[in-house]
């Protein structure tokens, strides 16, 4: 039964993962490639912030190096005939990130926390002060651009090609992150997430501890940079971005940190919604940092978290009671999103330069904008009504629900934990 | 017992600024006894511990494990050298099992650190020993339990266990009955009588009946200074002692 449980959705992600890409046209394939690089970027972010308990603000840096690296030697292959396997390249992404990731995870490690965070942001913010000027290693602004070779009798041309080598190196990563966990290393890297003194009391070396799991999370960032530049052909310095680093830090905590896969989750879900709303809405950065402020302050275990503890107490939960209050809890998320969204799609309408041209050609009127398919106007009562309704009737919903469900919950735990402790 | 050093303080200084904690402190604590450090408040216990755990370094003089010294050594090296201190305020890894706060402490203890060729569920000896030793401190039933979910007295008995698991010769345990009851308190004396046995101890512990009960000698720390190492008897009767620091309280006990 656990067997089952523990097997069945990896099979399903698998069978969606290999099935599915040859069925969507070459945009979504480049989404998919997109999306499996995430996961494993924030993945190995992860072992850093989740695991190791460091908060790094600057892994934008060995993801961005581990581009660099691969794009090196993609020209190098391209114009210099050096003879090196296609399907090998990515790795050169890691070997950069795992040297430049000892290098300054050696310094970074001396300091904790706050000091930690500030250090790892100085660096790739050096990195990225540093690239557009350093025309030999990074290609000044342009960056540098090559092309992927044949080899082996693949061309390597399609995207499909690339999403297949991308997979095929994503689930190995994978797989060697996720059996890290299990060796005695993985172990310590929680103990010294837990507590580092106490470490150091028991006859480890934390600094030596720490420079270890920096270095393995910088290889395995790498080895996401080095995907992505081999995907895209090109690397620039814009990789060293802070909101790269930013990025990848939403999707783990949206996801979840302290489950494995929970960063995953996030990149996944992130990554498809930037594809799709990025498309229909300007403000999706704006809904980006809405989402991540509610999940940080509500679900503070994100949505892996969430959906651990469902697992974990699924024989406990009285899935019959609570089936009614989750179905109203949704359709009230439903109605607040809806209002959410109105409103903040209403003042973007109105606080764009379109509108602003618009409003010249009626004497600095304020005519009616459309949007959502229908023509509203800016100071009519229903415009701002019908927002206004949904969200009341949406919060007014989750606050009466709110407390079923915390006390079916609670039996639940409550249960649980009646079931864990010893006979008296 | 033999009468044999293990542990020795020689004209140990410590000052923090113009504070000057420990004031020149000679100790000798023998191989298998159960030594206690006793003295008010703000006598310099725990910065004594401190030292000698390798959390700071003296100003001066020299502390030596089995003849080495260990002054200003790192905390890892000393307790890989067979010291190994417990903490006042429990210092556990809250959100790992019972077992797996444990069984960090047997990994050391077989120089199993950086390992990441095998799964740590493949290393019978490690979790069998660790085993064995949740069953020693009596814990077997809340094994897969957080950590921080256990009772304040379980943490403070895994607190001993996590001292215990890196195997060492010499164990430093810092008011192991700090904040327990009555009852409390006794089920962890008896439990530490228990697991010391061929080791050497060193306590510091503000209950009186447990001093004397427990420890075969007492070091009265006043002010920095040691002002005298004896017996229970002879620390009981000691002048000095007695006047600056047991009071009436241990004449009745």
């Amino acid at each position: 039964m656990t067997l089952v449980w523990r097997f069945l959705p990896l099979t399903l992600v698998m069978v969606v993962l290999i099935g599915l890409p040859p069925l969507l046209d070459v945009g979504l394939q480049n989404v998919m490639v997109n999306v499996l690089i995430a996961a494993l970027f924030a993945t190995a972010f992860n072992l850093l912030i989740g695991q190791g308990g460091m908060l790094s603000f600057g892994h934008a840096a060995f993801y961005g190096v581990g581009a660099f690296a691969v794009m090196h030697l993609l020209v190098a292959i391209e114009r210099g005939g050096l003879d090196f396997p296609t399907p090998l390249l990515p790795l050169a992404g890691a070997v950069a990130g795992m040297v430049v990731g000892l290098f300054t995870g050696y310094f970074a490690t001396i300091r904790s926390g706050v000091y930690f965070a500030l250090v790892t942001l100085a660096l790739a913010e050096m990195l990225h002060a540093l690239a557009p000027h350093w025309e030999g290693l990074f290609g000044g602004e342009a960056g540098i651009s090559s092309m992927r070779m044949p080899w082996g009798g693949i061309n390597f041309g399609q995207v499909i090609e690339v999403y297949y080598l991308t997979l095929a190196w994503v689930v190995i990563a994978f797989g060697l992150l996720y059996a890290y966990t299990r060796t005695p290393m993985g172990r310590l890297t929680l103990a010294l997430r837990d507590n580092e003194e106490r470490l150091r009391f028991m006859g480890y070396n934390v600094h030596a501890t720490k420079v270890v799991v920096f270095t393995l999370s910088a290889t395995f960032a790498g080895l996401a940079g080095g995907l992505l530049a081999f995907s895209n052909e090109q690397a620039n310095y814009q990789l060293f971005e802070v909101h790269i680093s930013a990025q990848v830090l939403l999707h783990t905590f949206v996801g979840g940190s302290t489950v494995f896969f929970g960063p995953a989750i996030g990149a996944v879900i992130f990554t498809i919604f930037a594809h799709v709303i990025g498309d229909i809405t300007r403000s999706w950065m704006l809904y980006q940092g809405v989402i991540f402020i509610l999940v940080v302050l509500f679900v503070p275990h994100g949505i892996g978290g969430v959906l651990t503890e469902h697992l974990r107490l699924r024989t406990h939960i009285p899935w019959r009671r609570i089936g009614r209050p989750y179905a109203i809890a949704a359709t009230a998320a439903l109605l607040i999103t809806a209002a959410s969204v109105m409103i903040i799609e209403f003042l973007e309408a109105l606080f764009s330069p379109r509108y602003f041209a618009a409003r010249r050609q009626v004497d600095m009127g304020f005519p009616p904008f459309e949007r959502f398919g229908y023509v509203w106007e800016p100071f009519s009562v229903l415009t701002w009504l019908l927002p206004l309704v949904l969200g009341i009737v949406g919060l007014f919903l989750l606050l009466r629900v709110r407390h079923q469900v915390a006390e079916l919950w609670s039996e639940a735990r409550e249960s649980a934990a009646a079931q864990g402790r010893p006979a008296p | 017992m033999s009468s044999e050093t293990v542990l020795e303080l020689r004209g140990l200084e410590k000052s923090f600024g113009a504070a000057r904690i420990i004031r020149g402190v000679d100790l000798s604590v023998r191989r298998g006894e159960r030594h206690a450090v006793i003295g008010p408040n703000g006598a310099g216990k725990s910065t004594l511990f401190n030292l000698v755990s390798g959390l700071f370094a003296p100003n001066a003089g020299s502390i030596l494990l089995d003849g080495r010294e260990i002054a200003g050594r790192s905390a890892h090296r000393i307790n890989r050298m067979g010291l190994s201190r417990s903490f006042q305020i429990t210092n556990i890894y809250h959100r790992m099992t019972v077992f797996e706060n444990l069984r960090i402490g047997t990994m050391a203890r077989h120089g199993i650190r950086f390992s990441l060729l095998r799964p740590v569920s493949s290393l019978t000896r490690i979790n069998s020993e660790t085993d064995a030793l949740l069953e020693r401190i009596r814990l077997t039933g809340r094994r897969d339990v957080p950590a921080g979910e256990l009772t304040y007295s379980e943490q403070r008995a895994l607190e001993i266990g996590m001292t215990l698991a890196t195997g060492p010769e010499v164990i430093l345990l810092d008011e192991p009955t700090a904040g327990m009851s009555k009852d409390e308190t006794a089920y962890v004396i008896d439990l530490i009588r228990e697991v010391t046995v061929d080791k050497t101890l060193l306590v510091v512990e503000h209950d009186m009946s447990v001093v004397f009960g427990l420890c075969d000698r007492i070091s009265v720390l006043v002010y920095g200074d040691l002002l005298a190492t004896g017996t229970p008897d002879e620390i009981r009767n000691n002048a000095a002692v007695q006047e600056a620091y047991l009071g009436e309280e241990a004449a009745s006990s």
